[in-house]
């Protein structure tokens, strides 16, 4: 997205505007396991600044989210870009959710399979997406979220990009969530991650319970 | 809402079961052709025996009861998950208006444009049906329910009708002395003339004292007597009214945000409002206006009275309450909310049985799922369960508005057997962004049930 390349981020003040978001995506933003929330933490820069700017439009349906990411709340561009840096640069959750079926199982091996050839072409062998491309990482993100966006897409009630949908609807629900599985379990990078589930993060120091 | 009122209202739906039951039930296939009623039957119920006037269904039919935030979210998100089911979302009221907010309202933040809402657009706008009507009964064998527009079958049934006052749990057993209560001195939880009131309460007041009650039990919205308090104090002061706030606590303290509300109570406002923790109630002269605790005596000057709450009496009166829980919910599923022995009736919001807060935003995040569960039941697919989550904000200061948040996850406890909070993040500083955010949500949910 080349509006990025205008604007020098400032992630002091995108700890600022992120406020408002930690008031629903936790300050951590690792998301829910089940599944309710994404994992914003660790995600690429253009990724994210593309959904802000999709949600905001009502290109991507968010109708909750959607006021929060109008000017009159979050501020011009400048603010967009800052917040998406800190977001980008924060330690991802180490226990994000995975799914159902471990390593050994053939479900495992089968959505391997699935996965390298009708995704890693786009979102990496490692899952771990292209800020350049603007293709989401998928590593590390929450197993349940993954699978509600993709089979969303799959049903067209989340557009995404053309080359996506043209390969999973022509795949079944089952083959979609084998290949999530396969994708959920790939490690993230060490550096990548908060050193504890219980991890807090430093930069809000309200009352918590 | 009264005693009076209540039973004679289940003899009515006695005499209304009692006719349905009457043999040769007639099964017109389109339109509001009567079905053959009892020799006796007064025209004016014979008319709530016949079909309402609805097109035949296009598919498997889900009927809401209760166009709250409840009913509105599932009517979207359930057209959302199967554009194959027929919905029809039924409220006795003409049209919606918000809770939430409404404390801003009463300070002039928000006006009456921004909290009432269109059923028609709702249903225009996600392609379903709504009836103006209030729901009777139900016969869960026909599948089908009785409104004073006359019955509708159902393939399922979500049953999302809110809560009611019980003032029997505070030892107020008369009707006459409910009405009274409810009518002249409204706690603005339940219906929006409450809310009317209450504005032109506020504005009538020069001096004295003002008293309000919070509730005990998981009542309706924790923080909301807490900010309606500070709302009110606000507009005392900037009126310059020489008044005070009773706050009769029936909990043993602030039951959310304790440290941020104090230091509100204290530091903002500590010359006007005045509150009173495990203060329950033991008496009340409605006359000479005297409020008894168990300890203490209180005169006071005008009222908003807060009794504790339960499940919508629509439960009772369809026998699916459990006249052992203390809020007379029904007996469902924790996780897939329809009753335990039945797949075809849902319960949900406020008058649901798990124990999260009860709360708009948890009604609307929890449709969202249980919108899934029963299109998954529809069409043979399984469901995981999600948190629903609690978002609640709190006016405290107003010109600008400033608030504070809140928002609880909830999890399963397996050694407990039950819902536990899990992570809760509070913000417990009142700004400007907090008083924006208050109005974004609201306007993102208020987007959400009826415009996108
Ligand atoms: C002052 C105040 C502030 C609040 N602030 C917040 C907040 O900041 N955040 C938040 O999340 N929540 C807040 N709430 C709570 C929120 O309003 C409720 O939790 C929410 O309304 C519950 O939704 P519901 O659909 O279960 O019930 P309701 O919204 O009460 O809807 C029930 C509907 O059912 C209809 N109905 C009932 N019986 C029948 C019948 N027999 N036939 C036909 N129709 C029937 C009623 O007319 C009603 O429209 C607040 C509440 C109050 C009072
Ligand atoms: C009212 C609650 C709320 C607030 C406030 C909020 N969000 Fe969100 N956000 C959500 C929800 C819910 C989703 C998931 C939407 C879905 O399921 O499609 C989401 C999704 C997102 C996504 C998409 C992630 C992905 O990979 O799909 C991004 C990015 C995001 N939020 C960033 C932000 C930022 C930045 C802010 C602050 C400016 C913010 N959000 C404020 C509720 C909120
Ligand atoms: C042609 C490239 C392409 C292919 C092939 C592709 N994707 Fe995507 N995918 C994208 C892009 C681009 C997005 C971001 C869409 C947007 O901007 O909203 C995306 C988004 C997603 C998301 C949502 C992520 C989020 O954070 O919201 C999921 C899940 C996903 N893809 C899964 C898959 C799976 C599984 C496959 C293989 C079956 C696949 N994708 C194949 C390009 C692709």
């Amino acid at each position: 997205m080349t509006i990025v390349l205008h604007f020098t981020p400032d992630p002091e003040n995108g700890r600022q505007v992120y406020d408002i978001c930690a008031r629903c995506h936790l300050p951590e933003a690792w998301g829910t396991e089940d599944g309710t929330y994404p994992q914003l933490a660790g995600q690429h820069r253009s990724v994210l600044l593309k959904q802000l700017l999709d949600i905001r439009e009502g290109r991507r349906r968010s109708p909750l989210m959607r006021p929060f990411v109008q000017p009159r709340i979050v501020g011009g561009y400048q603010n967009l870009v800052d917040v998406v840096t800190y977001i980008a640069a924060l330690p991802m959750n180490p226990a994000h959710g995975k799914g159902p079926w471990p390593e050994a199982t053939p479900e495992y091996a089968q959505g391997k399979q699935v996965y390298q050839t009708n995704c890693a072409a786009c979102h990496g062998q490692q899952g771990e997406g292209d800020d350049a491309r603007r293709i989401p990482r998928l590593q590390g993100q929450h197993y349940a979220y993954m699978r509600r966006q993709a089979i969303d897409a799959k049903r067209g009630l989340r557009e995404v990009d053309p080359g996506m949908s043209s390969v999973i609807i022509k795949l079944s629900d089952e083959q979609i969530a084998l290949a999530l599985n396969y994708v959920s379990r790939v490690e993230v990078p060490k550096q990548d991650l908060a050193p504890s589930p219980g991890w807090r993060n430093p930069d809000f120091s309200e009352v918590e319970k | 809402m009264t005693e009076q009122s209540r039973s004679s209202r289940r003899r009515f739906l006695q005499a209304a079961a009692a006719l349905a039951a009457a043999p040769a039930v007639s099964h017109a296939t389109h339109g509001a052709s009567p079905e053959k009623a009892g020799q006796d039957t007064p025209p004016a119920l014979a008319r709530l025996l016949r079909k309402a006037d609805l097109p035949e269904p296009k598919g498997p039919r889900v009927v809401i009861v209760g166009g709250g935030w409840s009913g509105l979210s599932m009517a979207k998100y359930l057209r959302l998950r199967n554009p194959g089911f027929d919905v029809v979302l039924i409220d006795r009221q003409p049209a919606f208006l918000s809770f939430p907010l409404s404390n801003a309202w009463l300070a002039d933040q928000v006006n009456m444009e921004f909290l009432s809402h269109s059923f028609f657009e709702a249903a225009n706008r996600h392609d379903y049906r709504f009836v103006q009507a209030t729901v009777l009964g139900l016969d869960r064998t026909s599948r089908k329910v009785y409104t004073d527009a006359g019955t509708i079958a159902y393939d399922y049934l979500v049953l999302a009708p809110g809560i009611e006052y019980d003032y029997p749990q505070i030892g107020i057993e008369d009707p006459v002395v409910q009405e009274q209560l409810y009518h002249h001195f409204p706690g603005g939880f339940y219906s929006s003339s409450e809310l009317l009131t209450i504005k032109r309460k506020i504005q009538a007041f020069r001096r004295g004292t003002f008293l309000l009650t919070v509730p005990s039990g998981d009542y309706r919205c924790s923080a909301a007597p807490y900010e309606r308090a500070c709302v009110m104090a606000a507009l005392f002061r900037r009126r310059g009214i020489r008044g005070k706030i009773l706050l009769l606590d029936m909990n043993n303290d602030i039951t959310i945000m304790k440290d941020a509300f104090a230091r509100a109570f204290n530091d903002l406002y500590g010359d006007i409002i005045d509150y009173q923790p495990s203060s329950l109630l033991a008496g009340m002269d409605l006359e000479k206006r005297i409020i008894e605790t168990e300890f203490d005596e209180f005169p006071f000057d005008d009222a908003i009275i807060y009794p504790p709450i339960r499940a919508s009496r629509l439960l009772e009166e369809a026998g699916i309450a459990d006249p052992h829980s203390t809020q007379k919910t029904a007996r469902t599923d924790p996780f897939r909310y329809h009753l335990v022995d039945d797949e075809r009736v849902y319960v949900t919001g406020d008058s649901r049985s798990q124990p999260f807060s009860k709360g708009g935003h948890t009604a609307n995040s929890e449709a969202q799922y249980v919108a899934e569960v029963i299109a998954g039941h529809a069409l043979g697919r399984e469901v995981e369960w999600r948190s629903p989550q609690t978002m609640c904000f709190s006016t405290v200061a107003i010109d600008p508005l400033r608030a504070m948040s809140h928002i609880t996850y909830y999890r399963y406890d397996e050694a407990s057997k039950d819902f536990a909070f899990d992570r809760i993040h509070s913000v417990e500083k009142w700004d400007v962004t907090g008083g924006q955010a208050s109005i974004a949500w609201a306007e993102g949910m208020f987007r959400d049930m009826f415009y996108e």
